[in-house]
């Protein structure tokens, strides 16, 4: 973890060096006091020196405390800052696998929580760590060369509170570990609970809701009081350590003094340094504990950083005719074949269905197509060419996707369509009236400005859907990907848009998922697929003939179907 | 009402509102009197007797050292011990207490929010961001944990000590004393002047750690758009730049947290300073002595070097409330969709009638107007109609996720407000365009919030399955009802969760079942499976389907048309199509 602080080299010794120097001067202060006192009883004392020195030493402190805190929040923000964007910038490049894989809310934890423990390691760690060592030994120096005799017993107080920290804090660490476990399911019922509002309410489930938090906020109640516990037991043995080490100072000191080997002046200074002596112990026992949370969330950060990074290894980025083949694809999720064998032929400016029930596996072939998936086995070709050659950039801009859930960001109508660079104001409104929404846009106040809630809750389905439409369409793409449009869409919009886009868009090749059959009756090719295989492919007419299954998928449709346009 | 928790709630209300949940707070307090008690005691034992210390050892020092009466030291010597032994047991004591009453405290405090996030309307969840309010609940109550489970217990035995020693110091010279404790008030105005600012800057800096976790929820979740639209660069853009102002932000508020420190110090010193100029000049009129001065100044260290340790904790403690505050705004919303009496019976309704009902969105967009339409026992109603005419706000109007701006629902002649909520969920039975799948089994799932059959073995459920002709639907789970899912869906189709949420809805057995596009996304060949499913509910059940998809909508015995917010009745399934297609045309 140390490495990390290394490009902030600079900052890092600036802090050790502030932090050093003004808990330097800090020891100096019972030095001067006890110096005052001996002086007194010497009769030598004179109030100007004691004074000009004191508020000497008083200011040193101040400033470079001052100072300290400055560059401690600097530099923890800094490091944090930076961090947070490798992070993120690593994830920015990873695949959408990785990401289904890492799971959104725990790279959510790692570039939230996890990074405010390595800021605090940034912040008090290092600068505490060095200036208690140093206090601990500048104070032990001072104890020493006072009176070595006392001091010996008295340094006894060191190990014995390194002792009692070991042990309760070996004990507090499985604690720890355990409750932030036990906070990670609190996260979950709650996001559960924000992200399921509707269905609570629909079906009065608030109750359920509530003892399943009751069950997660309790354990983490009694981890705390454990946790507790453990800490009633050492912080008043470390003051029971620290007022031992007082007694021995009374009374083995009080003995020194009487045999004159000791001033009363250092017999003070004795006691003002223990007082300062305990600090630093405790705050060493607490850092190393923050050290060791710290270390455990670096390497939860540092394995998202190390994962192996799906480069971009292509280079072919000319334009793509749209010719698409799958040879022999298999693509396993779960340990679960989700795709089996499948191959196909796709001619550029075709139009192409594919049907099936339910976890056939089409959308996981659509997300094949755009690279968001990668085939286990076998081979997925653009005009000839394997995807992977391809420039991922200039790639993804000519495919257009329309997803089955609608994904709206919490941004503008124009920012959620023109969702890439490459669309120019053109294409932009182009694909606002293929996907029929100038008017729906017109009836907006704001128009293209309206902002667009986080889940689209102000918009309906088919309102989301046609938004997702037109921000695939506003690529300008070469190859169009409809993942069950008609779901969300009345069949007459449906039948409108796809003629706008056979009309605005005459060179594209489409290909839809889709329940339905009449719409896509006139497609060039609807392949059939089941459970992962393709069971048939063909025109309609020809498979109307050819297969059974897609015959029983027709059947089931037909008796509306003399309501069809 | 706005439920938004970013806009500002007017200064009045906010006080008594918050005021109100710190009371639950306190009150919760009140039930520990006892350990609080027994607690306090034990704190003020401890600090007596770490106070002590230094009285003896300065009593020791002029009387016995000076003297050279090892009988004597060696007597205070084994006071001072066991004063210590107690001090041990006592700080044991103490902090254990504390500790679990701050924590017993925190769980109410955190039970309390939740609850409250239960009590709040669907409303409240569209108009706050998830990742907003999830750092929210997270990152602000933990903010306030840190506070509790290590500040408050040290909080309060500082302020004990301080208190202690002051008075330990003024009486053992009043004059001397006075003069030592004159910089700690001007610690105390500089912190009275200070402590607003640095609470702003807290306030801003956890904003930021808000806005940063909503950016990074949202970008995450919807990562394969962000990856198939080419959008990586745009994701870094806009996380680079909440990241800059989080880091800005934070910058402010860590300086501002730790000016405390410096500035005690300094003023600590001086009162030691004060103490040895002042203490000396006494000395050499003889009214102190040198063992006096020793402990004195141990007494001053002792007040003033638990008030430099007051500083971080300070700073904790104005985290805490900037954290709270940012809480307590969750705490203070009230739920608008309250139980209303109504005796009132009107005897023209039917199971569910709506009566000139009027709605608007908090946007202030009117959706629908004036709709009026009676839903009767057993029969089954399609509403058709173009995307966003206004079917899932009517849906919503019944089910009572929101309140009509105008007008009435009715239930069996009653307004609905007027029902318990656990009375109108078991009648009215909703699935909802969007599915949502909590974590755990399909079993789980399928009886969630299900009283009358969470507690069946699974040979009794399987027979409920085959009598309700649900058996085929589960047999497209691999493992069945013990098929795993979690809450992103990740790994089942869209088309499997509208299986699961179809099914949870009909084991309910609703005198009333809404399908708002329901099954949108299962194949026809299972939309029939799932129309015969729908044919074994009892015949007293009226359903409701919304689509636009015509075969779904076949066999209702009546169709309703809305469009732009009017809802019209249409005679038949031709007459419904006619109007689809007008309505189209002229839109």
């Amino acid at each position: 973890m140390f490495k990390l602080l290394k490009p902030y080299k600079g900052m890092i010794i600036l802090l050790i060096l502030f932090a050093v120097v003004s808990n330097a001067a800090n020891l100096v202060i019972p030095r001067i006091i006890a110096h005052g006192i001996d002086a007194y009883s010497a009769g030598n004392y004179v109030f100007k020196t004691i004074l000009i020195e004191f508020l000497i030493v008083a200011g040193v402190i101040f400033l470079f405390a001052m100072l300290q805190t400055v560059v401690q929040t600097y530099a923890s923000e800094k490091v944090g800052l930076d961090f947070r964007k490798r992070l993120s910038d690593k994830i920015s490049r990873q695949s959408y696998a990785f990401i289904q894989d890492a799971n959104p809310s725990k790279l959510l934890t790692n570039l939230t929580s996890d990074m405010d423990s390595v800021k605090m390691f940034v912040s008090v760690g290092v600068s505490s760590i060095v200036s208690s060592i140093f206090m601990i030994i500048g104070t032990s120096v001072f104890l020493v060369v006072i009176n070595w005799k006392l001091a010996i017993p008295v340094l006894f107080l060191i190990p014995s509170v390194g002792i009692s920290f070991y042990f309760v804090l070996k004990k507090v660490r499985v604690l720890f570990l355990r409750s932030r476990e036990v906070i990670d399911w609190l996260n979950r019922v709650i996001n559960e609970s924000i992200l399921g509002s509707a269905i609570i309410r629909v079906i009065n489930s608030q109750q359920v809701e509530y003892r399943k938090f009751l069950n997660a906020s309790a354990e983490a109640r009694d981890l705390g009081i454990s946790i507790v516990t453990l800490f009633a037991t050492l912080i008043p043995l470390i003051t029971f350590f620290g007022n031992l080490a007082t007694l021995t100072i009374l009374m083995l000191g009080g003995h020194f003094v009487i045999s004159g080997q000791l001033s009363l002046g250092d017999f003070a200074a004795f006691n003002s340094y223990v007082v300062i002596l305990i600090f630093p112990i405790i705050v060493i026992g607490f850092i190393s504990n923050l050290i060791a949370q710290a270390s455990a969330s670096y390497q939860r950060i540092e394995g998202v950083l190390k994962a192996e990074e799906t480069a971009d290894t292509g280079t072919q980025d000319q334009p793509l005719k749209g010719n698409i083949e799958l040879k022999n694809i298999t693509v396993v999720y779960d340990d679960k074949p989700a795709l089996k064998d499948v191959s196909f032929k796709i001619e550029p400016g075709t139009r192409t269905a594919v049907i099936g029930p339910t976890a056939a596996g089409k959308t996981q072939l659509l997300y094949l197509l755009t690279g968001l998936i990668r085939p286990k086995e076998g081979e997925v070709l653009f005009d000839g060419i394997n995807l992977n050659e391809y420039k991922k950039e200039s790639f993804h801009n000519q495919i257009g996707i329309v997803f089955q859930d609608s994904v709206m960001f919490n941004m503008s109508l124009l920012e959620n369509i023109s969702f890439s660079e490459a669309v120019t104001e053109e294409s932009l409104n182009r694909a606002i009236e293929t996907a029929g929404l100038s008017e729906f846009i017109h009836t907006l106040s704001k128009g293209l400005d309206t902002v667009v809630s986080e889940r689209g809750t102000s918009l309906s389905g088919g309102q989301k859907q046609r938004i997702m439409l037109a921000r695939a369409l506003a690529l300008n793409p070469k190859i169009l990907l409809l993942d069950d449009f008609t779901a969300r869409v009345d069949q007459q919009t449906e039948q409108k848009i796809l003629k706008n886009v056979q009309k605005n868009y005459p060179e594209l090749t489409l290909i839809s998922v889709t329940q339905k059959i009449s719409p896509v009756k006139d497609f060039d090719q609807i392949i059939l697929l089941m459970e992962g295989e393709v069971i048939a492919s063909g025109k309609h007419d020809a498979l109307r003939t050819s297969s059974p299954e897609y015959v029983q998928i027709y059947e089931s449709q037909k008796s509306t179907s003399h309501y069809e346009l | 009402m706005s439920y938004n928790l970013n806009e500002a709630i007017e200064e009045k209300k906010k006080k008594r509102l918050g005021w109100k949940s710190v009371k639950s707070l306190v009150g919760h307090m009140v039930e520990e009197k006892n350990t609080l008690l027994v607690a306090f005691i034990a704190m003020v034992v401890t600090a007596i007797l770490n106070l002590i210390g230094p009285i003896i050892i300065g009593n020791t020092v002029d009387k016995y050292i000076a003297t050279s009466q090892y009988k004597g030291i060696i007597h205070n010597g084994i006071v001072l011990l066991v004063a210590y032994i107690i001090a041990l047991f006592a700080g044991y004591l103490q902090t254990r207490l504390m500790g679990s009453v701050g924590q017993r405290m925190l769980y109410t405090l955190r039970n309390s929010v939740f609850q409250k996030l239960q009590d709040l309307p669907y409303d409240f969840f569209n108009q706050n961001k998830s990742g907003d309010l999830i750092s929210r609940i997270n990152n602000d109550t933990d903010k306030i944990n840190q506070f509790f489970s290590q500040s408050l217990m040290q909080f309060l035995r500082i302020i004990l000590i301080m208190i202690g020693s002051g008075i330990f110091i003024v009486s053992i010279q009043w004059e001397l004393g006075l003069a030592a404790l004159s910089p700690a008030v001007l610690i105390w105005l500089f912190t009275r002047f200070v402590s607003p600012r640095v609470k702003k800057y807290n306030a801003e800096s956890l904003k930021q750690v808000g806005l940063l976790s909503s950016e990074v929820q949202e970008s995450l979740n919807n990562f394969k758009v962000v990856v198939a639209f080419n959008r990586r660069d745009y994701f870094r853009k806009r996380f680079n730049q909440v990241n800059r102002e989080n880091y800005t932000a934070a910058v402010k508020a860590g300086v501002a947290n730790n000016i405390f420190l410096p500035v005690y110090t300094l003023f600590s010193n001086f009162g030691l300073l004060i103490v040895l100029a002042l203490g000396i000049y006494f000395i050499s009129i003889g009214e102190f002595t040198v063992g006096l001065l020793i402990s004195f100044i141990a007494y001053v260290n002792s007040f003033y070097n638990p008030l430099r340790q007051l500083a971080s904790l300070w700073a904790n403690f104005q985290v805490a409330l900037a954290a709270w505050d940012r809480i307590r705004k969750i705490l203070e919303l009230e739920n608008n969709l309250t139980v209303v009496p109504s005796k009132e019976i009107d005897e023209t309704a039917t199971l569910l009638s709506f009566r000139d009902v009027s709605f608007s969105y908090p946007n202030g967009n009117e959706v629908l107007h004036q709709i009026t339409f009676n839903l009767k026992k057993g029969k089954t109603y399609a509403f058709v109609g173009p995307t966003g005419g206004g079917k899932t706000t009517t849906a919503s109007l019944v089910s009572r996720l929101y309140d009509p701006t105008q007008g009435k629902v009715l239930l069996d002649g009653k307004d609905i407000r007027s029902f318990s909520e656990e009375e109108r969920t078991r009648r009215i039975g909703f699935i909802l365009q969007d599915p949502f799948l909590f974590g755990g089994t399909i079993r789980e799932n399928i009886l969630y919030g299900n009283a009358e059959y969470g507690d069946l073995s699974d040979e009794e459920l399987m027979q409920i399955f085959h009598d309700s002709g649900l058996e085929s639907l589960l047999q497209r789970f691999e493992k069945g009802l013990d098929t795993k899912v979690d809450a992103s869906g990740d790994g089942i189709s869209l088309g499997q969760k509208q299986l699961i949420a179809f099914m949870r809805a009909v084991l309910r057995k609703p005198d009333l079942l809404i399908l708002d596009e329901a099954t949108a996304n299962i194949d026809t060949v299972t939309e029939k499976l799932l129309d015969e499913i729908l044919q074994k509910l009892p015949e007293s059940t009226t359903k409701v389907i919304i689509a636009h998809r015509l075969n779904t909508i076949e066999n209702a015995d009546v169709i309703y048309f809305v469009n732009t917010g009017k809802v019209t009745r249409a005679g038949s399934l031709k007459e419904a199509v006619d109007m689809l297609m007008k309505g189209k045309m002229a839109s």
